[in-house]
């Protein structure tokens, strides 16, 4: 888990406050983003600069789920990741330390294909340096799916004469 | 008048341009023929020379950097009491997770636990039932992972799995319940090494109480069907546990869970597999040996065997009877399904395109895999080694789509098992071809004592399915589940067979797979090599085109000038 909640990093001074979440996690919540299967019921959560957060991370699906920072100085935390893993039903907290960088940090589950179907969130800290993609809810997808155009493909050629005749009325009375 | 005088002299030139331009070998040969009366044969023209290809470099034999092939892993080992036997082919398993696979994640030490890379619930060894020494209760939790899957950020393949260089389609596999990360870590997108194709190999002992806890983290539904293996249609409480969604229950939803259970009451190589949708997703890897091993005391069995091969810590009964047991897995991969989940990331959208846009009536397979690996890779891990006058157990499925006739050179071998049901004695026969049905599981015994019938002494010996396809990647040979009986004297330290015909440096790159590399580029690069263009050709090309298109442009002008009246 790489819990800390007293070694500074060192950029800090002191810890400047403590913020808490109560995070859930699973397949119920991806109903709201069509396209998805598992995902957090927060995907954009904030941190002032050097502050002590705490996760209580609960896991309502039967299978395992995390929520994994990276990017977090490695001095402190091995391979720079927080993370809590729980098995399905459990709740799990933990507490880390962040930074003073404003810093947008990735929040993920590292199963396979979980992060690719939904569950990603952000931990922005002062402020955060601008929107990941593929945040639910927050961001777009850089390669984004692609759908059918539906109905509308089959009025294309209606729209395409209805356009020649409009000019060409338009050119004979000119 | 002038004007179509002048086009009608350009269309003139222009048809002699075309025709004298044109390469000579497009003339009828008839024509041919007169015109060498006329004029002789042509002179001699150089044909291109052979092109010097790009030069690749070999990935190395043994991953030089792989953990999976230090010493460490290789060696004989004990750990927490279990004794494990040495691998002598480059790579090797986790010999942590092998030892609490034997001791169960419940009951192995913190240190080999968190080496192990395990979750402490993935297999539970519980109460000794039976008093004789080993235990009778076994749970065993499997996730569903995605090897080779896509991702809306990137066109990287997520969890990278290669079957052989430059080849890699997507799976899903049944896995052992690890913790933490799917990859190697952070910055690489490679999966872990239990993280692999094909899905364990399950062993159980006959009468164990065994619970099998499917955990669906995978976007699809999924379940367990114990093909072969005596269990219950429902459980004590009534639920379906034939893992059959038409016939038994309702499927593993996504971030549901589902225990089966059995007490089997029979011994014998069997399978499991999914059976949602079972063409594809079968197909998909979603597959593995499920053995029940007969009955001894103090029988510490190896619950999971990762990716199959060699069983390091083999039961009491196998012990008895053989030297060495080997699990030989055989699948096969219709790229044009495969790679639909890397082709689409939304899951409805990928379920049209695999359920409904792909026709499992029109596939054929283009990749072929011992163990989920392909040529050369099996040589790195899927060879079954073994020394002079041993007996060795090959447990084989079949789990692609077609029948494998599966010959062993230099060595024949007998059925002892099919479909883990015993063949009388008087019924058994030495072969060195043995067919194998789809979904079939043969016991093979390979006896290695040099008398001329059984084997024919030690060497590098291939066993292959001499149906030939299977023999290529995607049509490119050698490649397939070709594979090789290794006397241990031919394995070099380090694993490597110790060959003695060409490099096998060519078939260690993704150029020789990508049809980049002519097949006999390392012993006869030139005179077999790949033939240079032919300029010449290029010029006559142009030169048609140009007359051809004066030719059209003259006609045109003929065509569109207003004669006068």
């Amino acid at each position: 888990m790489n819990e800390n909640t007293d070694r500074l990093p060192r950029d800090c001074v002191e810890i400047s406050g403590q913020v808490e979440f109560h995070v859930r996690a699973g397949a119920e919540f991806a109903d709201t983003f069509p396209g998805s299967t598992f995902t957090y019921d927060q995907h954009s959560l904030e941190a002032p600069a050097c502050s002590l957060v705490t996760v209580v991370f609960e896991n309502r699906d039967e299978v395992r789920h995390q929520w994994m920072v990276h990017g977090l100085p490695r001095y402190l935390y091995p391979g720079g990741m927080f993370h809590i893993e729980a098995n399905g039903g459990e709740t799990v907290e933990g507490s880390f330390i962040v930074p003073s960088d404003r810093q947008s940090y990735l929040v993920h589950c590292d199963l396979t294909q979980h992060m690719e179907k939904g569950m990603k969130a952000q931990l922005l800290v002062a402020g955060g340096s601008g929107d990941l993609w593929s945040v639910p809810g927050v961001s777009g997808d850089f390669y984004p799916a692609e759908y059918p155009a539906g109905a509308l493909a089959g009025w294309i050629p209606v729209i395409l004469l209805v356009a020649l005749l409009g000019a060409s009325i338009l050119l004979r009375r000119n | 008048m002038r004007h179509r005088a002048l086009a009608w002299i350009t269309l003139g030139v222009a048809l002699i341009g075309v025709a004298l331009s044109m390469p000579p070998a497009w003339y009828p040969a008839k024509t041919r023929l007169l015109l060498s009366t006329w004029f002789g044969t042509p002179g001699y023209t150089s044909p291109p020379a052979t092109l010097e290809p790009a030069a690749e470099t070999p990935e190395a034999f043994c991953p030089e950097t792989a953990l999976d092939a230090s010493d460490e892993w290789r060696n004989a080992q004990e750990i927490d009491g279990v004794s494990l036997e040495p691998v002598s082919t480059c790579l090797a398993d986790n010999p942590y997770a092998v030892a609490a696979f034997v001791r169960g994640t419940n009951q192995v030490s913190a240190e080999t636990l968190a080496k192990s890379g395990l979750t402490a619930d993935a297999v539970e060894k519980g109460r000794d039932l039976d008093g004789d020494g080993d235990p009778d209760e076994i749970h065993i939790r499997l996730e569903v992972a995605e090897l080779n899957g896509a991702s809306p950020e990137s066109r990287e393949l997520m969890a990278r799995y290669d079957l052989a260089p430059g080849i890699h389609p997507g799976f899903w596999v049944f896995a052992p319940k690890l913790a933490g990360m799917a990859t190697e870590n952070f910055e690489s997108t490679r999966a872990r090494n239990l993280l692999r194709l094909p899905s364990p190999a399950i062993r159980v002992e006959l009468g164990d109480r065994v619970r099998i806890t499917l955990e669906n983290g995978h976007y699809m539904p999924h379940t367990i069907h114990l093909h072969g293996a005596d269990h219950p249609f429902v459980d004590v409480s009534g639920e379906g546990n034939d893992g059959v969604p038409i016939a038994s229950e309702m499927p593993v939803m996504p971030g549901g869970a589902r225990t089966y259970e059995l007490t089997p009451r029979n011994t014998g190589t069997k399978f499991y597999h999914c059976h949602v949708q079972p063409h594809v997703h079968v197909m998909m890897g979603l597959q593995g040996l499920f053995i029940i091993e007969e009955d001894r005391p103090n029988n510490w069995l190896q619950t999971l065997n990762p990716g199959a091969g060699q069983v390091r810590a083999p039961s009491a009964a196998v012990r008895e009877q053989y030297d060495r047991e080997y699990d030989l897995h055989y699948t096969d991969v219709d790229a044009e399904l495969n790679v639909r989940i890397q082709q689409h990331t939304d899951p409805r959208v990928v379920t049209q395109s695999m359920h409904r846009d792909y026709d499992s009536t029109d596939a054929t397979a283009d990749y072929f895999a011992l163990n989920g690996r392909s040529f050369p890779y099996t040589f790195r891990e899927s060879l079954v080694v073994v020394a002079a006058e041993e007996r060795v157990l090959m447990r084989t499925v079949n789990g692609g789509r077609d029948a494998i006739a599966l010959h062993t050179h230099g060595h024949t071998v007998t059925v002892t098992h099919r479909d883990g049901v015993e063949v009388p004695e008087v019924a058994r026969e030495r072969r060195d071809v043995v067919s194998i049905a789809p979904a079939q599981r043969l016991d093979l015994a390979l006896a290695t004592s040099n008398d001329g019938q059984g084997a024919y002494g030690p060497g590098i010996w291939l066993f292959h399915d001499h149906g030939n396809r299977a023999v290529t990647s995607d049509g490119i040979g050698p490649g397939g589940h070709i594979s090789a009986i290794v006397y241990q004297q031919y394995l070099a330290d380090s694993g490597r067979p110790r060959t003695q015909g060409v490099s096998l440096d060519n078939y260690f790159t993704e150029a020789y797979y990508a049809r980049r590399t002519p097949v006999w580029q390392s012993y006869a690069p030139q005179r077999l090599g790949q033939a240079g263009a032919d300029r010449g050709l290029q010029v006559r090309l142009l030169l048609v085109a140009l007359f051809m298109g004066l030719a059209l442009a003259a006609a045109w002008a003929l065509v569109s000038a207003k004669p006068k009246s």
